[in-house]
Order: structure tokens, then C-alpha cells, then sequence
């Protein structure tokens, strides 16, 4: 017992503790918010409880041999396609979506536990055969790996979640060994989505797709193909646009835009900017925050937690925090880079980008950055399935830094 | 390389939100801070107690109780608070909704004044469907006593554009005195409101006070004392009962009012808080017109009364000897028409005391006509007619004095009679009079030409200190006017009232002074006037009585100005009651016992001729 204290990593566990430290604090200020402190929800006292749950499961992850998660990989996939499935038929809808499964007392999402599951098996299906990503059969068949998922859970609808499994995708097959070059042209049919609601800058994209397919002198074939690609997914955005809910369209049109609506919807990314700009330098005090302690701030205990903490901890709290989520992250792919196992290595990398995704979407999100998505901020924002599910990713760094020598 | 690739990307990333935390929080900190103020800070408003109005001996006439208006917040009030609100109260909702998109979006529209009290309760009980309402406490006035006092305490009301211009330090929906005394004196009795600042939730419910020293406490306002006594008032409103005109009572001392009655009058706690549009249209359709004041809002031919400006013009401008002497055969000829005198069979021959005791029409004819318009305008201005009095009350009518001028104006140059100005000396004619100059004009002639200025206005006390502030009185001196002219016209007076046509003014014990109208009009029966001062000897109070279309002054107004001033001394403790029932019981046993001499002579001379 006491070798297996020896080697685990303290600078991945002290983070850890201050970003559950921080997130408690957050939840104990926006419980204790209103006039009816004692009739809302005291997501305080759920989260601890939670939070020792994922403690626990967090050191069993971390005891277990390392090659147990590579077994459980492909189970693991199986059952949670299965529940994504099940979720479209006895799914709680949130917010129109259904995204909840109940079971007992307990309703979880299927989605957080489908985002450790797909690069677990993503990585082993890369590991086993020493795979090459760059070969076009193993690029397609990992790709498909994402693609279930992703489709199943933007159907739900579920834009922010599913976006996880596109972001993931790139940095692990990258890691594996994808080339810049081709990892480039999988993004440029992206940005062309991006770019192509104006004909002006998908043009301009266009032009750079060219001049790179003859700067890298690829087969002809190449050539004409990812042409061809781009130029569809141009002509398709409208239609995807389209195809998108009205709330949706709306989130991303208040982003641009947030003074087009200030009482409506784009009253959150305003509240959230006055809370967290409030804060100062050295914040307003713990339980002091007059906008979260007043409700002004929405959503305050899952997607614009990170305001509240800016808001009573002023600069100060919110570096301290972003300073631990990058130390975390930081560690992340330390560790990646350190494993042997090369599995042990991707899965790694597949952690870091899922929580660094999560991150920076939440905050960038908060800070009027980016659109709001509703992606929870690992360790912080309130939810059992998704710090459980944050937990166990970092008990799985924790237990390849133990197996960092092993193959 | 490839773990530098994701080290560089992830710095780059967190390197941007560190910006952008230092952007919000630092460099645009201040503007957040101010934006999280105004989101959780609301301004209250705290409205201030308006000052109590109270008669000269400290009777309390209107005092405060407490009320709510109910207001509605555009922003955050929805259609189906509006529509509940609208059957609540009874305002079409078209009508609250023009109402809020009128306003900013912020802030509270009131759509009702005064709501009940089971409506408010209702509100407070339902509050949570009904987002965007509320309400506020803002006192209304109380009337304690209020007999007689409609026209000269004036009502209040909403604030208009017009009173927002002039008052800058006031908000729509402030409520201010709109006429009379609450107009007049809105400044000092309205007080000041109070700012307090709460904490205000997402929702907008107070969840705490917050303690800044932009904290404003409201400012009760001053307390009214007036120079009324509420006893005579009551007293005048009783004795005008049933009657349209005025009933005005001064100090001539001071120039205070002692009583100002304008009949009909109507209910002002019904026009002082929310107003029925049923009762305002009954006010305004009703054909005596209560809601004019006819103290001082229109002006009336002063018939007799004016007799005395003409007699004081001609003795005092030397145009005849007070011995003057003229017949009055009953009726008098000016170019190609007959005017008639008051009395068919004519006064005989009289001087000018002769003359103004028995107000003789034949007479002032020919003196008006000795005078001449300029003379007569001139003593006429010389007396404050056809100027306003400048007493504490809104809209005063001016009146009018015909000039030269005046009627070159309006007939052409030589085209107006001679009868014209003939009968402007018997105060007929272009001349309009408030029964307020005419106060005012009696008592300068009791001061032999010491004019008091009219007021209404006699202390104000400030609530919290308790401090008096006594407000100021004006007086001036009419200059120019010979004693013995004095002297002359109120022996005039006294004979009036001291078996005159004003005989039925007279008290027993007291001398006093007065003169009588009966003044001709295009609206039917002749105005009855009374204007009179006592006592003769030592004047203190002066007294005009208009009783509109009542008849002859000396028979309708005279005993009506005869009974106010009786009691007046009687509440001074001057007047006998009982001495004046014995005298009246002397006079009637002195009539009876002659009435049965003569009987018994009749009787006796019947029984001699039958003897023949």
C-alpha cells in the first residue's frame, strides 16, 4: 500500500484537489444563494457526495493493472453505444433534449461515459497491429469509431457533447501518428463549414486548400477528391445551418451579437461577463457576489460556475483555477509522453484533449468567448456523470504514471 | 515534436483566456462593477407626508391616510398581468398598454391612484403569477372638516407637462395641488421625497437594504395654518345654504380672511383622490356650475354698491358739495330714453347721504353723469377694481373697469351714450366685480383707505421642529382721498344699515356699516349684494354677501351678512342673543300696542259716524 502511495502523482493530485476545492466553494456560495436558500437544491452537499464516489472510483482506477483497461476498451464501447441507444427511447428530456437516463433515484448521461469509452476503444483498435493512421482503410475505420457516437449523441440533440468527439478525434490521431499534412486536410472541410457563410472567405479557403494539395505535391487523385469534398460541404452548410434547432441557430447568433437581446437569450452571456468582470482584481468575497448571490447570474451552479468564481474571487481566483487546469493538462500530456504502452500513451493524450476541450469551451464560454454550449467545467460545475466520469479519466492517468515503464 | 505541437497549442489557448480574464476584470472592471450596481441595486422611492391644513385657531381640516398606487413595470409585466390588472381596476387594457409603451422600459408605470384595500390584498396574494406589478404607499388626503371648504382648499392630481417644466425636481406620476390652496401653497406643504436604496434579486423582490449616503430621507411638508376660522366658515355654509353666490369675511385689521364661501360647492374628497369619471361629468353638466368659484373666478355687476365709488369720485374730486341736493321724481330722462328709478314714486328731494342710504338710482344718474368716465375710472382703479387682489387662489378673474378706451374699442369712437356711463355710476353696465374686490373694497373704506391685502395664508409649522413661520401680510396706503369724504360716505353706510334699504342687517348693541346691490343681469332675477363692516366706530371685520339671482340686496343678502356678523360677535363673546330677543320683543309690543291705538281709534272715529 504504501509503494503504491509512493508512485503516485502529486502534481496530478494536487491539482485535482484544488479544482474540487474551488468548484465546492462555487456550489457552497450559489447554494446558499436567493432568499430561499434552504428550498433550492443544495448542490453543495450532492457534489461532496458525488465527489467521494468519484474518489473512490478514481483510486480503484488507479490500484487496478493497467491492462484491465485495455480489456474493458471494447466492452466498454459496446455498452455505451447500447445506453446511447437506450437513451433515445426511455431518455429524460433536459431542455429539449433527451439526454438523462433514469435508474432508480439516479439519472445519469450516457454521453459522458461514451466519451471515455469511444477512446479507449479508438486507442486500442490504433495499438493493436501498430496501426498507421495515415493509411487511408485504418484513418476511415478509427474514424468510424468517433462517428457512432457523435451521431447518436447529436441526434439526441446534443451539439456541445458531440463536438467532444470531433475535438478528440484530431489530437489522438495526431498522437497516433496522423501526418500535419492530412491531419489538415480532415480539418479543412470544418473550417470550409465555418467559412462558407460568407462567399468571400470560402473562397479564400478554397485557394489555400489548392495551393497546399500542390505545395505537398499529393496523388492527383487526392487532389480532385479533397476538391471536391470541400466544395460540398460549402454548398452543405446552409443546409446543416437549417438543420439545426431554432435554439440552436439562436445561441450562435446571440454569440456574435449578445446586445440584440439583452433580456432574452443573450442575457446570459451578458450576466455572465458583468458577474465575472465585477470580480476585479481580488473578487468580491466568498458568498458575496452580489450577481450570483442575487440570481442574476444564470445557470450558476453548472454552466456559468466559472463566473461565480470570478466574480467572488476576482482575477486572482480565476488565474488561480486556469493556472491549475493548465498544470493538470500540463501533467496530462506529460505523462502521455512518458508511458511506453503506446495505448496507455493515446488514451492519455485522449484524456487531455477531452478535458482541456471541456475547459476551454466552458470558460471561453463564460468570458464571452465563445458560444454558450452547455459543456460542464470538469471538477467545477455541478453533475455526477460527468465528474465521475472526470474522475475515473484521471484515476486512468494516474494509474499509466504508475505503469509508466510497462508495455 | 509532436508533444511540442500540444504543449504550444494548449498554452496558446490558456494564454487567451488569461487575456481576456485580465480584459474583463481589470482593464474593463470598473464598467462591470457599475453594470453588477444597476443590475442589483433599485431605487425606492419614498413619498413625502404633505402638510396638514388647519383653521387660524389650530382646527384641523385635512390631514393624511394612508393609500397605495399600483404600478406596472413594462419590462417585466406580461400580457396577462395587464389583463388582470385591466378587470381589477376597470381600465381597458388597450389603454394600460398604450400607458407602458409610453414609458421606458425600467421603469413603473402607475396605472391607479388609491386602489382598495381587498384589491391590493388580492394582489399581494397573487403576486407570483402576476410579474411586473407593484405597488406603492403614497398618502392621500383626509378630510376632516370640510364644510364650505371645497373651492378654497382646491383638489390635487397627477402631475402635468406643464407643472413638470416649472418644476424640475418633480417625476411623472408626482402627485401636486392642482387648484386653490394646495396649488398656491404646493411648495411649502408638498415636502420633498425620500430616496432609499435595496437590494434587489433577479426576480426584482427587496432582499435586503443597502446602506450608502445617497440615502434620502423624505421631507414631510409644512403645516397650513390658515386665517379661517372653521366656525364661521361652517356657520357661512349653513346660512348659504340651497343658494349660489358668496359669502366673504375679513379681518380688516390684517386683511385675513376670516371666511371665503363660494356656493354650491361640491364633495372635494371626491375630486381629490381618483375621480370618477361619473361624478366629474355630473359636476360639469350640472347647470349651477359648482365647480366655479364665485368668490373670485367671475365677476358681477355690483349694482348699488358701486354707488359708493361714484360718490367718493364726485366729493372728493370736488365736482359737488356734500349738501348737493337733486329730486328724484321716480324716473330720469338721458337723451331719448326713460330710466327708472328703484322706487316707482321717487325719493323727493335728497342730498348725498340722502341719497346713499336709500340708494337712489335718480340721483347717481345725475352725479355719474357730473363726473365723467375718466373721474369714474380712475377712483374706480383707485380702489383695486379691475386688478386682482392677489389672494391665495388660482385663476382669479380681474374683473373689468370700462375706460375711455375701452369703449372706443369696442362701440368706436363716439358711438357709446352718455346712459352708459350713467349707468355705470349705479354700478350697471360693462363693470364685472368678484365679490372678493368688493371685500377687500369695503374694508378699505372701514380703514379710511388702509388697504390689507387679502390672504388666506397664516403660519406654517414645520412638523419636526415644530418651528412657525409666519407668513407675511401686505399693506398699503390709498393716497390721496380726503378725510371728510371718509367721514361723509360712512355716516352714508351707517344710515344704511341704521333704517336704510341694509336694515335687515343690523345688529343689536354693535353699530355697523353697509351698503346694499340689487344688481340687474342677463340671467334672470337681479344678484342681491351686501357689503358692510362693523363695528361702525372701531371696524375689525368687513363682509360682502352675493346671493346670485336672490332678489334685492337689502332683503336677501343683508340679513344673511347681518346673521354671520352676529355671530361673529357672539363667538367673541360681544354679541347678546338674549338682548337682542328683548329688544325685538319691545319693538314688537311698542307695534302691537300702536297697532291697537290705532285699532281702538278706527273704532272709535266708525262708532262717532255711526252716531251721526
Amino acid at each position: 500500500m504504501f509503494q503504491l502511495f509512493k508512485k503516485i502523482d502529486y502534481l496530478l493530485l494536487i491539482s485535482l484537489t484544488g479544482l474540487l476545492v474551488m468548484g465546492l466553494l462555487a456550489l457552497y456560495s450559489t447554494s446558499h444563494t436567493g432568499n430561499g436558500g434552504g428550498g433550492t437544491t443544495n448542490y453543495f452537499l450532492k457534489q461532496l457526495v458525488w465527489i467521494l464516489i468519484g474518489l473512490v472510483l478514481m483510486f480503484s482506477v488507479f490500484w487496478i493493472p493497467h491492462k484491465w483497461i485495455y480489456a474493458a476498451a471494447f466492452p466498454l464501447y459496446g455498452i455505451s453505444l447500447f445506453f446511447l441507444v437506450l437513451v433515445i427511447f426511455v431518455g429524460k428530456t433536459g431542455q429539449g433534449a433527451e439526454r438523462w437516463i433514469q435508474m432508480g433515484p439516479l439519472s445519469f448521461q450516457p454521453s459522458e461515459f461514451a466519451k471515455l469509452a469511444t477512446l479507449l476503444a479508438v486507442a486500442r483498435f490504433l495499438y493493436q497491429g501498430e496501426k498507421d493512421p495515415n493509411q487511408p482503410v485504418n484513418f476511415i475505420l478509427a474514424a468510424l469509431f468517433f462517428v457512432v457516437p457523435f451521431l447518436l449523441i447529436i441526434r439526441q440533440p446534443d451539439l456541445g457533447t458531440s463536438m467532444v468527439f470531433a475535438a478528440m478525434a484530431l489530437p489522438v490521431l495526431y498522437w497516433a501518428g496522423l501526418k500535419l499534412s492530412n491531419l489538415f486536410l480532415i480539418i479543412m472541410p470544418f473550417l470550409i463549414i465555418l467559412g462558407s457563410f460568407k462567399f468571400l472567405t470560402f473562397l479564400l479557403l478554397m485557394a489555400v486548400l489548392v495551393i497546399f494539395l500542390v505545395y505537398y505535391k499529393r496523388s492527383q487523385l487526392v487532389i480532385i477528391a479533397n476538391f471536391f469534398l470541400n466544395i460540398a460541404m460549402g454548398l452543405l452548410t446552409p443546409v446543416l445551418w437549417n438543420h439545426l434547432k431554432p435554439y440552436q441557430q439562436n445561441r450562435i447568433k446571440i454569440f456574435l451579437n449578445p446586445e440584440v437581446d439583452p433580456r432574452g437569450a443573450g442575457y446570459q452571456i451578458i450576466q455572465s461577463k458583468v458577474a465575472f468582470g465585477s470580480g476585479g482584481g481580488m473578487g468580491k468575497g466568498f458568498m458575496e457576489g452580489s450577481q450570483t448571490q442575487l440570481r442574476f447570474l444564470p445557470e450558476q451552479h453548472t454552466d456559468f460556475i466559472y463566473a461565480v468564481i470570478g466574480e467572488e474571487f476576482g482575477f486572482l481566483g480565476a488565474m488561480l483555477g486556469l493556472s491549475l487546469f493548465f498544470l493538470l493538462l500540463f501533467r496530462g500530456i506529460q505523462i502521455a509522453t512518458i508511458v511506453r504502452n503506446r495505448f496507455n500513451s493515446i488514451v492519455a493524450i485522449g484524456i487531455v484533449t477531452i478535458i482541456a476541450f471541456h475547459t476551454v469551451i466552458n470558460i471561453g464560454m463564460t468570458v464571452g468567448l465563445l458560444p454558450v454550449t452547455g459543456l460542464p467545467l470538469p471538477f467545477i460545475s455541478y453533475g455526477g456523470s460527468s465528474l465521475i466520469t472526470n474522475m475515473v479519466m484521471i484515476g486512468i492517468l494516474l494509474n499509466f504514471n504508475k505503469n509508466r515503464y510497462e508495455y | 515534436m509532436k508533444k511540442y505541437v500540444l504543449y504550444g497549442t494548449l498554452t496558446a489557448i490558456f494564454l487567451i483566456l488569461a487575456l481576456q480574464f485580465f480584459n474583463l476584470q481589470i482593464s474593463q472592471s470598473s464598467l462591470y462593477t457599475e453594470k453588477s450596481l444597476e443590475n442589483s441595486v433599485k431605487m425606492v422611492t419614498q413619498f413625502p407626508v404633505r402638510g396638514n391644513i388647519y383653521d387660524h385657531d389650530g382646527r384641523l381640516i385635512v390631514d393624511n391616510r394612508p393609500a397605495f398606487s399600483l404600478y406596472l413595470i413594462p419590462v417585466e409585466t406580461t400580457e396577462r398581468t395587464i389583463q388582470i390588472v385591466s378587470d381589477l381596476i376597470d381600465i381597458p387594457a388597450a389603454e394600460i398598454r398604450k400607458e407602458l409603451r409610453k414609458a421606458g422600459r425600467f421603469q413603473p408605470v402607475k396605472v391607479m391612484r388609491q386602489v382598495d384595500i381587498e384589491k391590493l390584498t388580492w394582489i399581494q396574494e397573487n403576486i407570483t403569477d402576476l410579474p411586473g406589478i407593484e405597488w406603492k404607499s403614497e398618502p392621500k388626503r383626509h378630510y376632516i372638516r370640510d364644510s364650505g371648504l371645497a373651492h378654497l382648499l382646491g383638489t390635487l392630481g397627477e402631475i402635468d407637462e406643464h407643472e413638470l417644466d416649472a418644476y424640475p425636481q418633480l417625476e411623472p406620476g408626482d402627485i401636486v395641488g392642482k387648484k386653490a390652496l394646495e396649488r398656491t401653497f404646493d411648495d411649502e406643504i408638498r415636502g420633498s421625497k425620500g430616496y432609499r436604496f435595496v437590494n434587489v434579486d433577479a426576480a426584482g423582490r427587496v432582499v435586503g437594504q443597502v446602506t450608502n449616503n445617497k440615502t434620502i430621507r423624505p421631507e414631510p411638508g409644512k403645516h397650513l395654518y390658515l386665517t379661517i376660522d372653521f366656525r364661521l366658515q361652517a356657520y357661512a355654509d349653513s346660512l348659504m345654504e340651497g343658494k349660489r353666490g358668496a359669502l366673504i369675511a375679513m379681518n380688516t385689521r390684517t386683511g385675513g380672511i376670516l371666511t371665503l364661501l363660494s356656493k354650491p360647492d361640491y364633495d372635494v374628497s371626491k375630486l381629490s383622490g381618483v375621480i370618477s369619471s361619473e361624478i366629474w361629468d355630473h359636476l360639469l353638466n350640472d347647470p349651477h356650475h359648482p365647480l366655479y368659484d364665485r368668490v373670485c373666478q367671475s365677476g358681477y355687476p355690483p349694482g348699488s354698491t358701486y354707488k359708493l365709488v361714484a360718490a367718493i369720485a364726485a366729493l372728493n374730486e370736488g365736482i359737488i358739495s356734500p349738501y348737493r341736493k337733486m329730486n328724484c321724481p321716480g324716473y330720469f330722462v338721458i337723451g331719448r330714453k326713460t330710466v327708472r328709478c328703484w322706487k316707482a314714486e321717487g325719493h323727493g328731494t335728497l342730498d348725498l347721504e340722502g341719497a346713499i342710504k336709500n340708494s337712489c338710482n335718480v340721483y347717481f344718474y345725475q352725479l355719474g353723469l357730473l363726473i365723467g368716465l375718466d373721474a369714474w375710472n380712475k377712483y374706480s382703479k383707485l380702489f383695486h377694481f379691475g386688478q386682482r387682489t392677489g389672494i391665495e387662489l388660482t385663476n382669479e378673474n380681474p374683473g373689468l373697469v370700462p375706460s375711455t378706451s375701452y369703449y372706443n374699442r369696442v362701440y368706436g369712437e363716439g358711438k357709446w351714450t352718455k346712459g352708459m356711463l350713467a349707468n355705470l355710476a349705479i354700478g350697471q353696465g360693462e363693470i364685472l366685480v368678484t365679490p372678493l374686490q368688493m371685500t377687500q373694497f369695503v374694508s378699505i373704506l372701514a380703514n379710511r383707505g388702509i388697504l390689507h391685502k387679502p390672504h388666506l395664508g397664516y403660519k406654517l409649522v414645520d412638523p419636526l421642529t415644530g418651528r412657525e413661520e409666519e407668513l407675511p401680510a401686505e399693506s398699503t396706503k390709498i393716497e390721496g382721498i380726503r378725510s371728510s369724504v371718509y367721514d361723509l360716505i360712512l355716516e352714508g353706510m351707517r344710515e344704511v344699515v341704521d333704517g336704510g334699504t341694509g336694515g335687515l342687517s343690523r345688529l343689536y348693541g354693535i353699530s355697523s356699516a353697509g351698503k346694499t346691490g340689487t344688481a340687474q343681469n342677463p340671467h334672470g332675477k337681479d344678484h342681491a349684494w351686501f357689503i358692510g363692516y362693523a363695528p361702525f366706530e372701531n371696524p375689525e371685520i368687513a363682509i360682502c354677501v352675493l346671493v346670485e339671482n336672490g332678489g334685492s340686496g337689502g332683503g336677501v343678502s343683508a340679513p344673511i351678512a347681518g346673521a354671520y356678523l352676529k355671530k361673529y360677535f357672539y363667538y367673541k363673546g360681544e354679541y347678546d342673543y338674549e338682548l337682542e330677543r328683548k329688544i325685538l320683543a319691545a319693538i314688537a309690543a311698542r307695534r302691537d300696542s300702536l297697532k291697537a291705538l290705532n285699532d281702538s281709534l278706527q273704532t272709535l272715529v266708525i262708532d262717532s259716524t255711526a252716531q251721526n
